[in-house]
């Protein structure tokens, strides 16, 4: 008897451990005293925040909770590249909290085992629309701006292939076109997310700008940026000066190199820019574009590249397509192959409760109807847990 | 029927709407069409009876204007959820009556527009559709989440910018705002025009209820289509103008004050009412 008693108490020593890691990461913070009081209330309601809000510390066990990104953080990691929804929350709620998801957590544990001796790998965050590509992409940059990589981060590169209003000839090759808008907007968030790698990477060749202007042999990347961001006629030019010097220097190993480009697919697609002779210009014709596709081949170690590619401002491309087969095209896929894909799907239930528990604990579910399970069931049939379709009924009720 | 407070309610009467031909006077008046018994099928009886009072109505020098192809036998639909969830066994004999009455009559179809959402409201449904341009549907209901998106956004940075005490009376749901704007609007009294040895009079005359609805979600639609900047959008508009007529001002609640006050002006003229 004596043994069966000694075999159910440690059955149910073993059935504790369960019970805590439900709580997430507050669990060891209570004493084990009160934990009976505690454990049946707290298991009814889903747990949407957690304390960790080190990307590095993120595991298994943070799935569907938020994490808090300071705002003056948020200014410096991320002067452009939040998607605009996510900028109006975070207005509203005067905090900026991000959910640690799946596909989000893979990369990282790849990011945190690359090789950097090795050619920088690809990933290619694929899925549907409104699944959570971008938001993925700015957790994963928010990690490596901690672990002080650097970040070359393009937020939509569909905006560098449409509705350009001024379309400059090339200084540089006649051939090609110049941005000189959309250049200097980059270069100034670049220099705001990036200030203290620009005075320590030093220029390995000299750059003639005009008959007076030239940067010299040695001089800081801060002065190939301010010249970029001043003359507004040579900022493309500074853009790709700053992307070959970063590809040169990164395999030294001085510095660690993330490259992010939201809607890569737009390198391959096609423009819908036209000369002035009506005729329609590719997309390797225009600097910027051909100055990235060099930065997004695999032949530079150091670092890592992460891609996603969206339908969402893509052109000429059906509504429903997001594979990175359909949405590349065969030259994009050919010479991004081989990459690694990570899907990005809709919630699954635990994030889902997350998601609602988080916006209940802001008050923004104001609706009578939205706390009640009735709410939650039609909520859960209205979006079918896409994030961004709940974000959008939530918004409103 | 939920949302029952429009007062269209289910009577078993068809209400047809007449307009006399010398004035501009509305009468309601309701036929009983229960006398007319003829032996033939449902739906060739609902046309004869319509032609019949159409006919007769002529004869009196009267038109309908609005009408329903539903004779008076037929019941509206049940849209609630929760009366089909109780379980039979929990009905009382009225309920149980009631049920298999409701097997034996025929039911309207429900309208496309009516749900069995939980989140339904049939103010806003109602102020959508009056919003509503060409049969763009679509285009008025996302002007309407947007337009309380708007309400709900500014009250969070009205709540996060007050102090700790203020912050019990910000209100942040912008349904009741919504609901509570436009009863604010809503006017008590109305003037009509009445003829009288040739002339048009304005005579104050006490409204009905869903008159002073409908009256206040029109000043509302209209003061925010025409009095907006060129480049503002009626999401921003709509949501400015209910968040003042919440709080008892702006140019809705001026309107609703001047009509008072020609009705208050125009106080000797009461008489002219008959009804």
């Amino acid at each position: 008897m004596l043994k069966g008693m000694t075999r159910l108490v440690s059955r149910v020593h073993k059935l504790d451990p369960g019970r805590f890691s439900h709580l997430g990461t507050q669990a060891p913070q209570c004493p084990v005293a009160h934990l009976d009081n505690q454990v049946p209330t707290e298991r009814t309601r889903a747990i949407s925040r957690t304390l960790e809000n080190d990307p590095a510390k993120h595991g298994e066990q943070h799935v569907g909770q938020h994490y808090n990104i300071s705002i003056q953080e948020l200014k410096t990691v991320f002067p452009h590249g939040l998607p605009p929804r996510f900028v109006m929350q975070v207005k509203t709620f005067n905090e900026a909290c991000l959910m640690v998801r799946k596909p989000a957590l893979e990369l990282l544990h790849y990011l945190k085992n690359t090789n950097f001796a090795h050619p920088a790998v690809r990933y290619v965050l694929y899925g549907e629309k409104g699944t959570g590509k971008t938001l993925s992409l700015c957790h994963i940059i928010h990690f490596c701006a901690k672990q002080d990589w650097l970040i070359l981060h393009i937020p939509d590169a569909h905006l560098w292939v449409k509705n350009c209003r001024d379309l400059l000839q090339s200084t540089y090759n006649k051939q090609r076109f110049d941005q000189p808008l959309e250049a200097s907007i980059w270069l100034k968030n670049f220099k705001t997310a990036n200030e203290r790698f620009l005075s320590q990477i030093k220029v390995q060749d000299k750059y003639v700008w005009n008959k007076r202007e030239s940067t010299e042999k040695g001089s800081p990347l801060a002065e190939v940026v301010e010249q970029g961001i001043m003359r507004v006629r040579n900022a493309t030019d500074a853009v790709g000066i700053v992307l070959k010097e970063l590809k040169r220097q990164s395999s030294l190993g001085v510095f660690r190199l993330l490259v992010a480009v939201d809607g890569v697919n737009a390198l391959w697609g096609r423009t819908t820019l036209k000369r002035e002779d009506k005729s329609p210009i590719t997309p390797e014709e225009l600097a910027l574009i051909y100055n990235l596709r060099k930065m997004v081949k695999n032949d530079w170690q150091g670092g890592a590249i992460v891609l996603t590619v969206s339908q969402t401002g893509s052109l000429f491309k059906p509504r429903k397509a997001y594979l990175p087969q359909e949405l590349l095209g065969k030259e994009g896929f050919d010479t991004l192959d081989p990459f690694i894909p990570i899907l990005v799907s809709n919630y699954n239930p635990k994030e889902f409760e997350g998601c609602i528990q988080y916006y209940l604990e802001n008050n923004w579910l104001q609706h009578e109807k939205a706390h009640t399970e009735e709410g939650k069931k039609e909520l859960l049939f209205l979006s079918n847990r896409n994030p961004g379709l709940l974000e959008r009924l939530c918004a409103y009720l | 029927m939920r949302g029952d407070g429009w007062g269209e309610g289910s009577p078993n009467r068809a209400f047809i709407m007449f307009r006399l031909l010398q004035g501009k006077v509305l009468f309601f008046t309701s036929l009983s069409l229960d006398y007319f018994h003829l032996k033939h099928s449902a739906c060739a009886k609902q046309s004869l009876l319509l032609e019949y009072t159409v006919k007769i109505l002529k004869l009196c020098g009267l038109t309908q204007v609005r009408w329903s192809r539903y004779g008076p036998e037929y019941q509206d639909p049940q849209i609630d959820k929760e009366y089909y969830r109780k379980p039979l066994a929990q009905l009382t004999e009225e309920e149980t009556y009631e049920r298999e009455l409701r097997k034996t009559q025929v039911i309207k179809a429900a309208p496309a527009t009516k749900t069995s959402s939980v989140f339904e409201d049939p103010v806003i449904s109602k102020f959508t559709n009056m919003m509503m341009k060409g049969g763009n549907k679509i285009l008025a209901r996302s002007l309407m989440t947007q337009t309380l998106e708007a309400v709900k956004r500014k009250q969070f940075e009205k709540y996060h910018a007050a102090s700790a005490e203020e912050q019990a009376t910000v209100e942040r749901n912008p349904y009741t705002i919504f609901h509570q704007a436009l009863k604010n609007c809503e006017p008590v009294i109305g003037l009509v025009p009445i003829l009288k040895g040739g002339h048009f009079y304005q005579v104050p005359v006490p409204l009905a209820e869903r008159r002073r609805r409908f009256l206040a979600m029109k000043w509302m639609i209209t003061e925010c289509r025409e009095k907006k900047p060129r480049r503002m959008l009626m999401p921003e508009k709509l949501s400015q103008e209910l968040l003042e007529a919440f709080c008892n001002r702006g140019p809705v609640i001026k309107r609703k004050h001047d009509m008072h006050k020609m009705a208050e002006a125009n106080r000797a003229l009461a008489h002219y009412r008959w009804w």
